[in-house]
């Protein structure tokens, strides 16, 4: 009975209305937090896993030596390697993909990596329009986002690097 | 053979007593680390990886080299056991480099797994590592010595089963080195078995290398056919091709070793050469049609020429010996259903009517207790390896060996007498042999054998044949061109029955035996394969037959095919100027490890295999190719689905060998006779096509040898050319004889 009555006076009153908009009011003036996407960008983890990317060495040579334990490791099979003996001997990729469609952005790669040549980038606003091999990152593609990308990509490296 | 009981980790174990510890492990499924020891090499124990702890011994001891005491009490896995396992482990890594990434022994390493289980995971070690230079030893192996753990296991293959000590340690302590002594490198037969008895990466395969990580292949078990064991392997594949081929262990046949010529040869599967599209020559003109069309056409030729006209008294059947068992049953059959008897796969004999014809009778593993053999005309080490490799072993438990060849080979083992003498004195000895033994047993001289002056060799020879219990006497591939094959064979079948021996019968290879299994030999009123070529035949049904490698006279057998009015089928795998040249129709086939089907070894033994990869762009198996052939041609009896039925309706058929009754003949005619055998790389169209193996120093093998007596009468030089092969002088060879070792066959000179 009593809470009925007290039901119909908070009713009549208005206060949740009131309440509400008193939250309103104090946003109005309170300083905006929406990111105006893509003029503005909200910080990213330095372990973010994005876009794929193969590294070079500073003198330019590739770091990929073909060991295949990122294909051996990725659990939902989207990286392909061939590999041969390069003309000086040392062990190559002739081809290295991953496909996009495939990659659940596990990280996996990046992990099994001895040499840090497949990294996973901050980069995560991209899109293949084009076709369905656009979907495939082949070696040339790696590596470009690697050449684009290598400061970001050595300095997520070294942010993280004490934690590892 | 259980005689003691021991106790190992708490649990009673039998065993013998003398064992080794380790064997005893391995077979109780007690797993004991250790890198040095291998089940069929000698005992090393520098490793000291398979340390132990045994109650009552002061230090650890090595399980490899301690032999087993009744009531022994073992601890495999105590902490004493664990902490000496863990600081070898240690001690081994300090040198390794760790490249597993680049390393192709990657995921098949012993060295990784065992540091999997009983390595430390963090190295102490941050002192420099030691580097060591690798030496280019051949094209088959590739070395990477940095890697080496010194285990010396691939140096104890090469002295206790390769026979030729070509690798060794140099230098002591941080500078020892495995390294082969000679600049040459491994020549070996054998040689890539070091491959799979290295634990880690330092001996690699070369043509394999950097192709694939080892867990991407499958392993397939097949047989290999190129010779008369049948040794038993593993296809490894990648992606419908056959990648490598490593050993399978089966001690009747071959143990754990195989040789390189089964190892390396695939490499020719994937060489461009392959006959991949079935043509049909119309016009002179090469056409690539369809499988229906090209078959439509052959069975049309074939009818045409051949079976409207005549039946099937104008049609013949040529195969290599290394068909199926199923292939050679099935173009039997074929030719018999059409009413022709004219069939044969001894292409590279020059006087069909004078064959070897004898049986083996001794059982492979058997081979290996003998305590006398008696080899003729046969370089065995490198014609059947692993019947050599049995015949070692029996040398090194105290058999004695004599020969009688053309030359003086390189034999692996101490060889008694050496009697090099030119091929038509092969059959004076064995006779002087055969009467030495009859004279002894007081048996009646048989009228050929009156006029036979018996010398000291062959008295030598007869008296260790009827001193020993346990002895083979093995006929070789020189003896099928000698003008006296046939009363070799039959000398060597009496000697054999007089004296108890066992004979051995390597004169033809590869799958010969199924072909004669598979009755695949011209029946009553056939012709063999020189009386074909002779007859002028309407039609041929060629299995694998490459005419300048597989004919011994190859220019007139050209001649006789490459004729208008001849309707040739050429059933091959891979392309040749000379079968593109008289052939009508092509058809691709299957090779090695692409088709299922049999093999009979010399034990006669049956080892069938699957198909590890199918067969490349448009060919097909040749047991299918000719089942539609067949069909096509409306012949009964061929409704098979699959290889397996055609084996076991051949399987319960014998073969009995049938001796001619015609007389030994021992009169020998002089002047130079020449012997030519194929290089043994080049003896089969795969080998041929494998480029590893062809650069090897085996591979190379091209020469006509001669003593100086013999290159001045027939006027040749060194250097120079005899029969179009180099000439090499040497004193080896004996009188008026020349030995040629060529890629090719004769050209019917020789």
């Amino acid at each position: 009975m009593i809470s009925n009555i007290k039901k119909l006076i908070k009713d009549f009153s208005l206060s949740e209305l009131r309440s509400g908009m008193k939250i309103t009011a104090k946003e109005l003036v309170n300083k905006k937090i929406t990111v105006q996407f893509p003029e503005e960008r909200t910080p990213i983890s330095p372990r973010f896993r994005g876009l794929h990317a193969l590294r070079r060495y500073p003198n330019g040579e590739e770091r990929c030596i073909a060991c295949k334990l990122c294909e051996a490791v990725c659990p939902a099979n989207a990286i392909t390697i061939e590999s041969e003996m390069r003309e000086d001997g040392s062990r190559r990729t002739t081809q290295y993909d991953i496909d996009l469609f495939k990659c659940i952005f596990c990280g996996f790669c990046e992990e099994a990596c001895p040499v840090d040549a497949i990294v996973e980038t901050q980069i995560f606003d991209y899109a293949f329009l084009d076709s369905r091999e656009g979907s495939i990152m082949t070696k040339e593609r790696l590596l470009g986002v690697g050449d684009n990308n290598e400061k970001a990509i050595s300095e997520a490296r070294a942010e993280d690097a004490k934690y590892r | 053979m259980a005689d003691i009981e021991i106790e190992i980790d708490g649990n009673v174990v039998k065993a013998k007593a003398g064992e080794m510890l380790i064997a005893v492990t391995d077979r109780e499924g007690i797993s004991v680390p250790r890198f040095c020891y291998h089940k069929k090499l000698s005992i090393a124990a520098n490793c000291r990886m398979c340390l132990v702890d045994v109650e009552g011994a002061p230090k650890p001891q090595p399980a490899c080299s301690t032999p087993i005491n009744e009531g022994m009490k073992v601890h495999t896995q105590n902490e004493k056991a664990k902490a000496s396992q863990k600081a070898v482990m240690e001690f081994l890594l300090i040198n390794h480099p760790l490249d597993c990434p680049i390393c192709d022994q990657g995921g098949e390493c012993e060295l990784q797994d065992v540091a999997m289980s009983y390595g430390s995971d963090v190295s102490r070690f941050t002192e420099g590592k030691r580097v060591v230079t690798d030496s280019d030893i051949g094209a088959l192996i590739h070395t990477d010595m940095t890697r080496c753990i010194h285990c010396t296991r691939c140096v104890r293959f090469g002295s206790e089963i390769g026979g030729i000590m070509e690798m060794g340690g140099t230098g002591r302590g941080e500078d020892l080195k495995i390294e082969p002594f000679l600049k040459e490198g491994i020549t070996s037969e054998l040689s890539g078995n070091m491959i799979d008895v290295c634990p880690v990466g330092a001996l690699t395969s070369k043509p394999f290398r950097y192709e694939l990580r080892t867990w991407q292949m499958h392993s397939v078990a097949n047989i290999a056919r190129h010779d008369l064991v049948g040794s038993n392997i593993f296809t490894q594949t990648y992606k419908g091709k056959v990648k490598r081929i490593v050993a399978r262990d089966n001690d009747g046949v071959n143990e754990t070793w195989i040789s390189d010529r089964d190892r390396f040869s695939y490499e020719g599967l994937a060489h461009e050469n392959r006959l991949l599209k079935p043509q049909i020559k119309v016009d002179g003109q090469w056409k690539a049609v369809e499988w229906d069309k090209a078959l439509e056409f052959a069975v049309r030729g074939l009818v045409n020429n051949a079976l409207n006209a005549d039946g099937g008294n104008k049609l013949g059947a040529l195969a290599s010996n290394t068909a199926t068992l199923e292939e050679f049953h099935l173009l039997q059959k074929m030719l018999r259903e059409v009413g022709s008897e004219n069939m044969d796969y001894r292409l590279n004999v020059k006087d069909l009517d004078n064959v070897i014809d004898l049986e083996s009778t001794i059982k492979l593993a058997v081979l290996e207790e003998v305590e006398y053999s008696l080899i003729i005309g046969s370089n065995l080490r490198l014609e059947q390896p692993m019947i050599n490799h049995r015949l070692r072993k029996a040398v090194l438990a105290g058999a004695s060996i004599d020969v009688i060849n053309a030359m003086s080979f390189d034999f692996n083992y101490r060889t008694n007498s050496e009697n090099i003498v030119a091929p038509d004195r092969t059959v004076v000895i064995l006779a002087e042999v055969l009467k030495s033994i009859l004279e002894r047993s007081g048996a009646e001289i048989p009228e050929y054998l009156s006029t036979i002056k018996v010398d000291d060799v062959a008295k030598c020879i007869a008296d260790k044949l009827l001193a020993s219990n346990n002895s083979v006497i093995i006929l070789g591939e020189h003896a099928i061109n000698n003008p006296q094959a046939a009363s070799i064979a039959k000398l060597i079948r009496e000697i054999a029955q007089q004296t108890g021996a066992a004979t051995l019968n390597v004169s033809a290879t590869s799958n010969s035996i199924a072909a004669e299994m598979a009755n695949f030999v011209p029946g009553q009123g056939g012709l063999n394969a020189n009386a074909m070529l002779a007859a002028d035949l309407s039609a041929y049904i060629l299995l694998e037959v490459y005419p300048q490698y597989d004919f011994h006279d190859f220019v007139q057998a050209i001649e006789s095919l490459d004729n208008k009015n001849t309707f040739v089928i050429s059933m091959n795998s891979f392309k040749d100027k000379e079968v593109a040249r008289y052939s009508d129709v092509m058809l691709p086939i299957a090779s090695f490890y692409e088709t299922s089907g049999s093999h009979i070894n010399i034990e006669g033994v049956m080892q069938s295999f699957a198909a590890a990869v199918s067969a490349p762009s448009e060919s097909k198996p040749a047991w299918k190719v000719l089942k539609v052939l067949a069909d096509l041609l409306e012949l009964p009896g061929f409704h098979y689905a699959s290889s397996e039925q055609i084996t076991s309706e051949i399987s319960n058929q014998s073969h009995q060998y049938k001796v001619d009754d015609k007389a030994i003949n021992i009169t020998t005619k002089r002047g130079v006779s020449v012997i030519w055998q194929k290089s043994p790389y080049a003896i089969d169209v795969l080998s041929r096509h494998a480029t590893a193996l062809q650069v090897t120093k085996i591979g190379q093998m091209h020469s006509a040898s001669m003593n100086k007596a013999t290159a001045k009468k027939e006027e040749v030089k060194e250097g120079g050319q005899y029969l179009g092969v180099p000439v090499i002088i040497t004193e080896k060879v004996a009188d008026n004889c020349v030995f040629v070792n060529a890629n090719q066959s004769t050209g019917g000179r020789a």
